[in-house]
């Protein structure tokens, strides 16, 4: 059997699998640096932290959003909006973890959910993916993803010439952020150029998961030696 | 050259070691070794007292010193990965 025969016979089985490793990726990795950020406070690694808990859901809802528009259900343009609501959500947090120290004080005067910056940020998110239900398209959420991995690429690629030598794991985060950039691309392309083919989708996958991969290695590796 | 501004997690960990060393520590004294203003310092020690990292003792002549909790010190053990943590991560 051809392999992308096997793909679409089996595309929700895979599609569960493929949500159920990225969820308990994020699932580990919020656990991890939930238990730092009680202990310090520090404000990067909450906004870090709520990345990739909006990432674990947003991939839950993808796979809803997935199951459901299959069967013709009404409401599943809800579900979209969610799943696309948790991803803008995500990539916003994810860049601010970079860049927090620019914009606030270290002193934590109020929640990472509900204060005005991530209100501010919740608005836009609303915003790109009401527009995309409205007009039935995904480009709102992938142009604002590529361009916060193309801030996050410049970002960390300055934090990798600045100490990369001495934290080894800088050179990794520049290498997810062109991962997590490459996948958005071809996300954009697989709706705008590639109609959705299943091989595109297939590689965007497993980009993907080498992603969330490296977050985890990281997350474990200096759990475990500190280094 | 001016010396670099310490991080606040720089200054709890320059605080929590200053108890531990001294098992017990008088507020004025942990004042001078900590090298803030006496603002700055009410702002860190209510937090570590809110957090538990801390306690304010009174002994029997009233006299008050903080000591570390069992939280203060799992946290001076995590500090180096946390610390570690965010430099790695570029947080």
């Amino acid at each position: 059997m051809e392999l992308s025969t096997f793909i679409l016979e089996n595309k929700w089985i895979l599609e569960l699998f493929y949500m159920f490793i990225i969820s308990s990726i994020c699932i580990i990795i919020f656990s991890k640096t939930d238990k730092f950020f009680k202990l310090s406070l520090h404000t990067g690694i909450r906004y870090f932290r709520n990345a990739f808990l909006f990432y674990g859901f947003a991939f839950i809802f993808r796979y809803l959003f997935g199951v459901f528009s299959d069967l013709s259900f009404n409401y599943s343009d809800i579900l979209k909006f969610t799943f696309e609501y948790f991803f803008i959500m995500a990539g916003f947090f994810l860049l601010y973890s970079l860049i927090w120290k620019k914009f606030e004080s270290a002193k934590k005067e109020y929640s990472s959910l509900f204060n005005r910056r991530i209100f501010l940020f919740s608005i836009f998110a609303v915003v790109l993916a009401m527009l995309d239900v409205i007009w039935a398209t995904y480009y709102f959420m992938f142009i604002s993803q590529i361009l916060i991995f193309f801030f996050g690429i410049i970002i960390s690629y300055s934090n990798y010439r600045k100490n990369g030598k001495k934290h080894k794991f800088l050179n990794f985060y520049l290498i997810a952020m062109l991962l997590g950039f490459s996948a958005w691309i071809l996300n954009f392309l697989a709706e705008s150029v590639f109609s959705w083919r299943h091989m595109v989708l297939t590689d965007i996958g497993l980009i993907n998961v080498m992603f969330f991969m490296l977050f985890l290695y990281g997350v474990i590796k200096i759990t475990k030696n500190g280094s | 050259m001016a010396a670099k501004k310490r991080e606040r997690l720089d200054v709890i960990r320059d605080i929590l070691n200053t108890i531990r060393e001294n098992r017990q520590i008088k507020p004025t004294r942990l004042l001078y070794a900590s090298n803030l203003s006496p603002q700055m310092f009410k702002e860190y020690i209510t937090e570590l007292v809110s957090k538990k990292f801390i306690v304010l003792n009174v002994d029997g002549k009233e006299k008050k010193f903080f000591s570390l909790t069992k939280k203060g010190q799992d946290f001076l053990v995590e500090y180096k990965v946390i610390e570690s943590f965010i430099e790695n991560f570029g947080l």
